[in-house]
């Protein structure tokens, strides 16, 4: 797979370059010292930019306060913490165990069932198919599948060819990308009771499915916008030397729409990893994943802040590397089309 | 980006190669069947059941229910909490909307400001928000907002007041009515803006650096280079994205539901949450929960409309 290759040497080229950051700083610092030295900058002007810098700075840790709390939330798990008010973050080093993560290795049912530990009965493999990480994977996995296979032919054949009703299906699907998971919270009611007079109930699959369909007006229109915007001039090229439709499709529009390709497949997952209002009416408890899991751990009253935050970290920060190493794209994907003035 | 490509006259290469390219509807076929099956339909059903008396799923399945026309709409107009939910989710829509933008319009100024060193990253960090999972985020809100002493919003609340000599009780957010609905918007400001910074900087970076560099020549102060360069070039994306994000705010499900069910004594059920509540409590009423959503739907059906429409989305889609 080339298309993964490159992906994967776009974000080494990425991180090299984060991690490098710091020393271009530092040259910029010492190089400005030194034009301030010889005269060449003005204390005015270096004065302004650094106010700025500053201010940014401090606008930045203002609104990324929560965030802070909540990695404090992760490490009190450290502490064993039942309450968050037992500092995580500032605890003394030797308060640290790792209770919270043996609690949520054997007993949480994150991995493992619950309670595998205490009758072993089964094996290791049995055991973590009733886990809610399991659950989770047999939802994200289906669900990223199938939203590919039906985006990816439907944002080429909108983007490039022309066809019967082509007009107001993107209409439909314009209009439908406008908003958020609303609609599907809306159709709660009447996909629950469809589901059950269709015995579709509990069943993995036809959840994925859901999510798949609530994810296909957005990502399509996201992917087409991204092709749209590959000049058409290698096609023309291609189809000059003969080659067919299809191998045009496939081995220079696809490869083309890469960034368009990895922002629909994190958007997919991210949705599919993410919800857990749909899931908890659609599935049974039995077959619940990480989101009601995590969900479960809080109480009207009291939340083992230990246990939740274990559970917490182990289940979101994945998430948030992907998200975050893949911004480049996130972001390309998100200001797509008719956003500009 | 702009729909260079959707202008009436296709490509040069769809034109050079007049094959049966309605063929190329059936690469569209799939995608549109599963969201016919899987969305559509049960929203066809959701105004179906609407008419009905129907308490649970059995009911449906049994066929234990009557046709009772407009008869839920006609007792939900005479129900106070559908005009309580009605209002307190507007109320939200704007407050919410309103902070939004200013908020996220200054945060997209300081972080493509010319002196401000680093931009790329700070704007990376900012933007974390949106890639963790919300029942994460919104749990940890909820804490924050702890009604006991040790809720990071009292404890700021009290060393503030006592900064200033006072003595103060801590805040019971989520007892008092107003109170929960602020803790509402401040967390909604929280989740959403990085969606806005992302569209508001793309914007900002389109802004033509030479039209500033003449209003500078000029003599144009800031604030007069903003209102006259900078905003005229970024109301439409703002416009777009408060549409956007008001219609993310109307639909706002989560934030009242874990942080205290639309309480206290659900005057802040927003109409989602009103309507899952009525239809999955128990005994159930479906019926009248497919209602308030089929009224729901039709809101966020005007959201939609209001946008594409107005946002010129779909130029050279439509025949108009």
């Amino acid at each position: 797979m080339s298309m993964s290759k490159s992906i994967l040497g776009d974000l080494k080229d990425d991180i090299v370059h984060g991690a490098k950051a710091p020393i271009r700083a530092g040259r910029e610092v010492i190089g400005t010292i030194r034009a301030l030295r010889d005269g060449r900058a003005s204390y005015r002007e270096v004065g302004l930019t650094a106010g700025a810098t500053l201010g940014a700075i401090v606008l930045l840790l203002i609104i990324l306060f929560p965030l802070y709390y909540m990695i404090n939330v992760a490490l009190a798990a450290g502490t064993g913490a039942a309450s968050l008010y037992e500092e995580g973050f500032f605890a003394s080093p030797t308060e640290y165990n790792l209770a919270a993560f043996e609690w949520l290795w054997y007993d949480s049912g994150f991995f493992f069932r619950p309670n595998y530990q205490e009758a072993p009965t089964v094996g290791m493999w049995e055991a973590f198919t009733g886990s809610f990480l399991a659950n989770s994977l047999q939802l994200v996995i289906p669900t990223v599948v199938f939203s590919m296979i039906l985006i990816i032919p439907a944002a080429y054949a909108f983007s490039r060819r022309e066809f019967k009703g082509r007009k107001p299906l993107l209409y439909g699907y314009v209009l439908l990308t406008q908003v958020g998971g609303g609609i599907s919270i809306a159709a709660l009611i009447a996909i629950y009771v469809v589901f059950n007079q269709l015995g579709l109930l509990n069943s993995f699959l036809a959840v994925s499915a859901l999510y798949a369909a609530g994810a296909i007006p957005f990502n399509t229109w996201l992917l087409k916008t991204f092709m749209d915007n590959i000049p058409e001039s290698y096609e023309e090229a291609a189809i000059m030397d003969g080659a067919s439709r299809w191998r045009v499709m496939w081995e220079i529009v696809l490869p083309l729409s890469k960034p368009g390709l990895a922002v629909v497949l994190i958007f997919v997952f991210l949705a599919g990893w993410n919800e857990f209002i749909l899931v908890q009416i659609l599935l049974s408890a039995d077959n619940h994943p990480l989101s009601v899991g995590l969900y479960r751990l809080i109480d009207e009253f009291s939340t083992p802040w230990g246990q939740f935050s274990a559970f917490a970290l182990v289940y979101a920060l994945p998430v948030a590397l992907i998200y975050f190493f893949s911004q480049r794209y996130v972001e390309s994907g998100l200001s797509f089309g008719g956003m500009e003035g | 980006m702009s729909f260079s490509s959707e202008n009436a006259d296709r490509s040069w290469v769809a034109q050079r190669l007049p094959s049966k390219d309605d063929q190329a509807g059936l690469l569209v076929l799939p995608g549109l069947l599963t969201y016919g099956i899987f969305m559509l339909y049960p929203i066809m059903y959701l105004i179906f059941l609407s008419f009905t008396n129907a308490g649970g799923a059995e009911d449906l399945i049994r066929g234990t229910y009557d046709f009772v026309a407009l008869d839920n709409y006609g007792r939900l107009v005479q129900d106070s909490q559908f005009w309580t939910s009605m209002g307190v989710t507007w109320l939200f829509v704007f407050v919410s909307v309103v902070l939004k933008i200013i908020f996220s319009v200054a945060m997209a100024l300081v972080f493509t400001h010319d002196r401000v060193r680093g931009k790329r990253y700070m704007r990376a960090l900012a933007i974390i928000p949106l890639g963790l999972p919300p029942v994460f985020t919104i749990t940890v809100w909820r804490q924050m907002f702890s009604p006991a002493r040790f809720g990071i919003a009292n404890e700021a609340y009290i060393n503030i007041a006592g900064f200033l000599g006072q003595n103060p009780e801590p805040i019971g957010w989520f007892f008092n009515r107003w109170m929960a609905f602020a803790s509402y918007v401040i967390t909604e400001l929280w989740l959403a803006y990085a969606f806005m910074l992302i569209i508001i900087v793309s914007a900002l970076q389109d802004v033509s650096g030479e039209l500033h560099d003449a209003a500078k020549v000029d003599g144009a102060g800031y604030l007069h280079r903003f209102i006259h360069v900078t905003l005229p070039a970024i109301k439409r994306p703002v416009w777009f994205a408060s549409i956007l994000t008001g219609a993310t705010s109307f639909q706002q499900f989560l934030v009242p539901f874990i942080f205290n069910n639309g309480g206290p004594s659900r005057y802040n059920e927003f109409i989602l949450l009103y309507g899952y509540r009525e239809a999955f409590q128990s005994p159930p009423r479906m019926g009248i929960g497919a209602a308030i959503m089929v009224i729901a739907l039709i809101f966020i059906g005007m959201f939609m409309w209001i946008n594409v429409r107005k946002g010129r989305l779909a130029e050279g889609l439509s025949d108009q």
